[in-house]
């Protein structure tokens, strides 16, 4: 084992269910995995619909490092580091917009947006013309991928392509990034990306997103408020009355989300009741979507995680939450908001008050997260506090492979909630792959589907 | 002397050189350090005359 | 002699707009939502837009606009009401700088009233959880039936990243 490292095997105790608090208060193990997670894993930076037009960029983070999502001459979306070679002064302190050329403030180094070294003040005279500046460009990610709009990046050369990474995982994704009538892609982002800070470790929110199916008490006032869709409640939940609920991961991949899955021959409830013209437009798309995905239209989302620090929430509000790790004791939340693309502007605009209404800082569901996160943060820096393990056991060895109800099998290691209300599943999953990155040396350690298919 | 503001030099604003080029404003970033020109003339390298070029806000010596 | 009708009535206008933000800040800092709901008119507008940081040359980027993009608050009087109904933190308004901008018809008769200030808002929770923020407001004043009513809010926070966990008052 290499020497000097904090982190060690036992404190993810997943035979026992039990999680040592040193991981999400240690500074020592967050050094750790600002190396061991973030610059190895998949990170979602931002979507193509950000960036339309030639010289249009998003800075964006990886990790806690600033990253700028930008589309060249050439129309090629690249991401880049967000700092000079020469100073290391970020060539980018704006959050969006248009340009030719990325200029470093500090001595005028200047780059294209596709990473060239295009301008370097007296190239001639104190260089005396002999700069490499083929060598000098920003310095760009190992490997990029857009998939539907989303654009995900890493800094490893050696890991898995992006829809290997997301393995099967891919439909559960999809369920967020297709428009609702079931058609491939078909979502854009609506303008202005919510970005504000919590005091709490990320994987607070991290695990809350994979599924804390558990926490739904503290949500008691906001559903008694009623700012759902249909003037009730939360969200409009009536067909999980008939559906199996399930906590679906991918142990392998550390994936994973809720999903409901209608009874076969079982129209979706009606809902968005509050508006005639979003009401048809959804009972519209849930036709459409069964005719194209045949079975597979049963199923519709509820929050999950692509690992480790992307939230998904494919049901309405439809958003991306990414957790940027900044220091073990902050969080950085982004989120971004969709809508079908081809959806009439009244549906785009009920959408977009609903999700302003519920989610994010303003949210009225949200803002209870924050403070749950926030003081179970606090209380268990202590050195008392850290002795004393979390719990993670609800559900232990309840789990099914091969998973399949009512002619619709699912893909992943599934946990049926149904009746048990709740588990701890997916969870756990997220901290087994969390585990597995802090030990592993490589991605060739880490993708162990490889060596079971061989 | 005094300082020329980037920002307010529009395309076609033609501009001296310290090496004593002319050259004609193409494009502007609007970054302040740099602006995109075609060279007129230089007394250095004719064969500079009509490429194009980043240049420096301190090679920039005057607006003609 | 000058005839110094006009400076009153702009004296008297002031002071009666600066008494209506008061009275606003002292029913929400004293968590009277009921009585603050009624100070703003049926069709009130609320909204908070999202800050960017953008290069000069991009100041039409600078904010997310209202009724479009995603913004912090961007709302009506029926989710203001459901907010009132939520759990709301206690904070302290201290509220400066007011400056008229507009008057209709006129500062003797008036009935509408575009009313510029500042804002500090002082929140502290459990122990030492401590936030201020400070930025500007837009605002609009209607005169309904004898009463100003509150009929446009806009709120500006210069924070792109906004630097407090939740959003659980008003500003």
């Amino acid at each position: 084992m290499a020497t000097g490292r904090r982190y060690r095997g036992g404190l993810v105790d997943l035979r026992t269910g039990l999680i040592s608090r040193e991981i999400f208060v240690n500074e020592e193990i967050y050094a750790e995995e600002l190396e061991r997670v973030f610059t190895r894993a998949w990170l979602f930076v931002g979507h193509e619909s950000q960036i339309p037009k030639p010289g249009d960029y998003f800075v964006s983070s990886m990790g806690e490092e600033s990253a700028i999502l930008c589309r060249d001459r050439e129309e090629r979306v690249h991401v880049f580091l967000n700092s000079c070679r020469h100073r290391g002064m970020k060539v980018c302190r704006y959050d969006e917009g248009n340009t030719p050329v990325f200029t470093c403030p500090y001595h005028g180094w200047s780059y294209a947006a596709d990473g060239k070294l295009v301008g370097v003040p007296f190239f001639r005279e104190a260089y005396h013309g002999k700069l490499d500046r083929s060598q000098l460009g920003l310095v760009e990610v190992a490997q990029l991928a857009t998939y539907k709009g989303s654009v995900w990046a890493t800094w490893d050369p050696n890991a898995p392509g992006f829809l290997e990474y997301l393995g099967e995982f891919r439909r559960y994704l999809d369920l967020t990034l297709d428009g609702w009538d079931g058609r491939d892609g078909g979502t854009e982002v609506l303008g202005g990306v919510q970005k504000w800070l919590i005091p709490c470790n990320w994987k607070f929110p991290a695990e809350n997103f994979s599924g804390d199916s558990y926490h739904n008490i503290s949500h008691r006032s906001v559903d008694m408020v009623g700012i759902g869709p249909s003037g009730s409640g939360r969200r409009d939940t009536r067909e999980r009355l008939v559906a199996r609920r399930l906590q679906i991961c991918f142990p392998e991949r550390g994936h994973q989300t809720g999903v409901y899955v209608l009874p076969k021959d079982q129209p979706t409830p009606p809902a968005y009741q509050q508006s005639p013209v979003v009401s048809e437009y959804f009972k519209h798309c849930e036709e459409e979507r069964r005719r194209r995905r045949g079975e597979w239209g049963r199923v519709t989302g509820s929050p999950g995680e692509v690992f480790p620090n992307t939230a998904l929430h494919p049901r309405q509000p439809r958003t991306f939450a990414v957790w940027h790790p900044r220091g073990p004791h902050q969080t950085e939340v982004w989120r971004w908001y969709l809508v079908d693309s081809d959806s009439p502007p009244e549906v785009k605009d009920f959408l977009r008050q609903y999700y302003i209404r519920y989610s994010g800082p303003a949210g009225l569901t949200e803002q209870d997260d924050m403070e749950n996160w926030n003081y179970a943060h606090a209380a268990s820096r202590g050195t008392i506090a850290r002795r004393y393990p979390y719990t993670y056991e609800q559900g232990m060895g309840f789990e099914v492979e091969n998973y399949e109800w009512d002619g619709l099998r699912l893909p992943g290691s599934v946990m049926d909630i149904t009746e048990a209300k709740s588990s701890e599943h997916n969870l756990r999953n997220l901290y087994r792959r969390w585990a597995e990155f802090m030990d592993a040396e490589s991605w060739n350690e880490l993708a162990t589907w490889r060596a079971l298919a061989r | 002397m005094s300082v020329i503001n980037l920002r307010h030099l529009q395309p076609g604003t033609k501009i001296g050189l310290a090496d004593g080029s002319t050259v004609e404003v193409v494009s502007n970033p609007l970054d302040g350090i740099w602006v995109f020109a075609r060279y007129l003339s230089s007394p250095r390298d004719t064969s500079l005359i009509g490429t194009e070029e980043m240049i420096f806000a301190q090679d920039i010596v005057e607006i003609r | 002699m000058t005839d110094h009708s006009d400076d009153v009535a702009h004296l008297l206008l002031q002071q009666k707009i600066e008494s209506f933000l008061y009275r606003e800040a002292e029913l929400l800092d004293e968590r009277r939502y009921e009585e603050w709901l009624a100070l703003l008119a049926e069709d009130v507008r609320y909204w908070m837009p999202m800050r960017r940081n953008v290069k000069f040359g991009e100041l039409e980027r600078e904010f997310t606009r209202e009724g479009q993009d995603v913004n912090w608050f961007d709302e009506g009087k029926e989710t203001l009401t459901r907010r009132v109904q939520q759990i709301l933190t206690g904070v302290c308004h201290m509220v400066s700088n007011v400056q008229i901008l507009d008057v209709k018809p006129s500062a003797s008769a008036p009935s509408e009233v575009t009313v510029k200030s500042r804002f500090l808002i002082y929140r502290n929770r459990v122990e030492t959880e401590t936030d201020i923020l400070v930025g500007k407001r837009e605002d609009v004043l209607h005169r309904i039936d004898g009463h100003w009513k509150l009929r446009r809010r806009k709120i500006v926070l210069d924070q792109n990243v906004l630097q407090v966990k939740n959003l659980t008052f008003f500003f």
